[in-house]
């Protein structure tokens, strides 16, 4: 159900706070529209850790490549989208290499306000509008983004809209403008919410929300509440549970399992799958948005196949 | 080589001793609460001490149990909690706009130079957004309240980067845009000319100038151009500034707490930022490790009669179980490889039953950060 709704849009573009989980999250919804047969591109801004290795293909390397047949990763270096820019529009190669090795436009495009942003942008931008040669078809059928965690809610989307306001003519405030187009286009793009079940991550998640809708005028259109951990005792048992935790009952559950220990494992548990409720019902009440749940992965690594087991997940929300 | 001494009594310490500590970390590893609880420690121990957040979204307000916070210091009220003689709580967010503004008036007479430069549009527009200028407005408030007699300590919660360094870097970035020696020959024209006539020096600069025309546009450069001969007479002040700041970091009486999450790529970037630390001689005082997941089983269970279960309940049981320590191996691994790779032990605070949202139990995560504090958590009710 979700996954039909947002495979019908070009663009997905995932925002959340750090640490909730986003780039994992990313690459299970390429995996999930990859299953479906689409031809899909995830991309990652200056990833320090790449979906692709999660997926066991090869490293970006700042191109698209192909980690598993139909879908394609790219970790975006802002820089190195800056500098593809100014080959592109410079043309001559030798003058479009000195200008690269000038320290000035290198201190330019260190400091310059929202340039690295409006580049990243415009470069997804590019990606989207990229036909195939022959058919003219998308090269891409989806392309999901993994928006960087700014720690400061929705930076990366407020640029254009920043940039079109203070600098209204010219080239920036025409291209601001139609990246702007795009990514308020509710045909072309979804935007997606990324949370976890805690306090913090749940008012974050509610305030974006707001400020999608509010400053830059674009409806979230799913929330996903990443690490849940659901019900796994009945009601009767985790009374039971309760119980003996409170009793001085010894012994093993199992050979090599000390009660004691597996108690205390299963009231954190219940702990947790409470609070994930807690949390699911307040998203649920904050916010008019389809809500869908993953769940908390006791891995010792997320690779290719907890990534399809995330993947199912979106599939059956 | 052993650690130099118990991470707690460092912190400890750099909690009576100190006049500013530094909260580092990426962001969603519990920064702002551990910034808030350390805060809260010194001023019940008797200190005089300000918190101040770069955080716009309200986590230290929520977490010290107020609804707001403003970019003046407000008094928190800790009498409840019957802090030590003298000991006061003060809690801050930084303005970015404001202290930018602030700087400006600093270093500008007043007059019609002044006012241009608070009316250019690329200030109004995008000096908050400028590449870094959270990070260097944060150096820059730092500096101001580390002067400030009111406040024995200061606590900096640092803006959430995610890169961690780049909030050490803001004010070099900042001042290497501001340079208008660099940038003056190829904006000049603009302002002198208003048109693309001018010639410029050299034969790349021409060709810069033209590929700026071309992409970003004759407007852009023009108000672009205005800002950066605006800040001329500024610029000397503001190096001056920023080397202050950069004494102020060095000092002997600055320390920063390095926070992170007790996940493998988390524990990476604060093991990165610890390096960058040492390599800039910055005082590194401690590790704090938030919401580490205990094995279950790491307490000899008590000895008895073997109990019976259903079946299906034992499985679950053992399953939870399993899991839980795959959880906690993890962890305690990540933790051990930063142990070799800093010999430092960092302080390991156990994830808590319940959020932290008030200042009982900011207090009790205080306690917890503690070894010796456990007790004191117990006591404030807050249980593992």
């Amino acid at each position: 159900m979700l996954l039909d709704s947002l495979l019908e849009h070009r663009l997905v573009v995932l925002t959340g706070k750090g640490g909730v989980g986003k780039s994992v999250v990313g690459a299970s919804l390429a995996l999930a529209a990859r299953e479906r047969g689409k031809r899909v591109l995830l991309v990652e801004v200056a990833a320090p850790l790449e979906a692709s290795r999660r997926l066991g293909g090869p490293r970006s390397r700042g191109r698209a490549v192909e980690a598993l047949p139909g879908l394609f990763t790219l970790n975006l270096d802002p820089q190195d989208a800056m500098d593809e820019y100014v080959r592109h529009v410079v043309k001559l190669d030798l003058v479009a290499r000195r200008i690269l090795a000038n320290p000035v436009y290198h201190r330019f495009f260190a400091a310059a306000p929202g340039l690295k942003e409006l580049m990243v942008l415009g470069k997804i931008m590019v990606l989207e509008e990229a036909r195939q040669r022959l058919s003219r078809e998308p090269l891409y059928d989806l392309i999901v983004v993994d928006a960087p965690a700014t720690g400061h809610g929705l930076a990366y989307l407020k640029v254009p809209l920043a940039a079109s306001r203070a600098i209204p003519v010219g080239p920036v405030g025409h291209n601001a403008r139609r990246i702007l187009q795009l990514f308020r286009d509710p045909e072309r793009t979804a935007l997606v919410i990324v949370a976890a079940p805690e306090e913090m991550a749940v008012v974050e998640a509610v305030e974006l929300h707001r400020a999608a809708e509010a400053e830059v005028e674009i409806e979230p259109q799913a929330v996903v509440l990443n690490g849940c951990h659901e019900r796994r005792f009945s009601d009767a048992d985790e009374a039971e549970v309760l119980r003996l935790a409170r009793s001085d009952a010894a012994g093993d559950v199992e050979p090599g399992v000390p009660l004691q220990a597996a108690l205390r494992a299963a009231r954190r548990q219940i702990r947790r799958r409470k609070l994930t409720r807690f949390y699911r019902d307040r998203l649920a009440r904050a916010l008019d948005t389809p809500l869908v749940s993953l769940p908390f992965l006791f891995r010792e690594t997320i690779g290719l196949d907890e990534l399809r087991t995330l993947a199912s997940a979106l599939e059956a929300a | 080589m052993a650690p130099r001494r118990s991470p707690a009594i460092a912190l400890e310490a750099a909690l009576e001793e100190r006049r500013v500590l530094v909260a580092c970390g990426s962001g969603g590893v519990g920064k702002t609460t551990t910034a808030a609880a350390l805060a809260l420690r010194a001023a019940l121990a008797g200190r005089r001490v300000l918190v101040c957040t770069i955080d716009p979204s309200r986590r230290l307000a929520t977490s010290l149990g107020k609804g707001q916070l403003s970019g003046r210091p407000r008094t928190i009220d800790i009498k409840a909690l019957e802090p030590a003689r003298g000991g006061a709580l003060f809690a801050m967010v930084l303005d970015v706009k404001g202290t930018f503004d602030a700087l400006v008036l600093r270093h500008t007479p007043e007059g019609p130079e002044r006012d241009r430069i608070l009316k250019n549009r690329f200030y109004v527009h995008v000096s908050a957004a400028l590449a870094g200028s959270h990070e260097y407005m944060a150096m820059e408030k730092l500096l101001e309240l580390s002067n400030d007699e009111r406040f024995d300590l200061v606590v900096l919660d640092t803006p959430p980067t995610r890169h961690a360094l780049d909030f050490l870097e803001a004010p070099d970035r900042l001042l290497g845009f501001l340079d208008v020696s660099v940038l003056r020959f190829f904006l000049r024209p603009y302002f002198k000319a208003g048109r693309l006539t001018m010639q410029v020096a050299t034969r790349t600069g021409a060709m810069l100038v033209k590929l700026a025309d071309r992409f970003l546009g004759l407007q852009f450069l023009q108000e672009l151009s205005e800002f950066f001969l605006a800040f001329e007479g500024m610029y000397d002040g503001f190096r001056a500034r920023a080397a202050e700041v950069q004494a102020l970091l060095r000092a002997p009486s600055t320390g920063f707490v390095l926070v992170a999450g007790p996940q493998p790529a988390a524990l990476e970037e604060a093991l990165y930022f610890h390096r960058r630390l040492v390599e800039k001689k910055l005082g590194f005082v401690a590790f704090v490790v938030n919401r580490v997941h205990l094995d279950p089983a790491r307490e000899r269970g008590r000895r008895g009669p073997h109990v019976r279960l259903a079946s299906g309940l034992a499985a679950r049981l053992a399953q939870t179980l399993r899991e839980q320590q795959v959880l906690a191996r993890v962890e305690r691994q990540a933790i051990a490889r930063l142990e070799v790779d800093t010999r430092d032990k960092p302080l390991l605070v156990p994830e808590l039953e319940q959020d932290v949202h008030d200042l009982r139990g900011l207090l009790a995560f205080a306690a917890l950060v503690f070894p010796r504090g456990r007790e004191e958590a117990r006591a404030a009710g807050v249980s593992r």
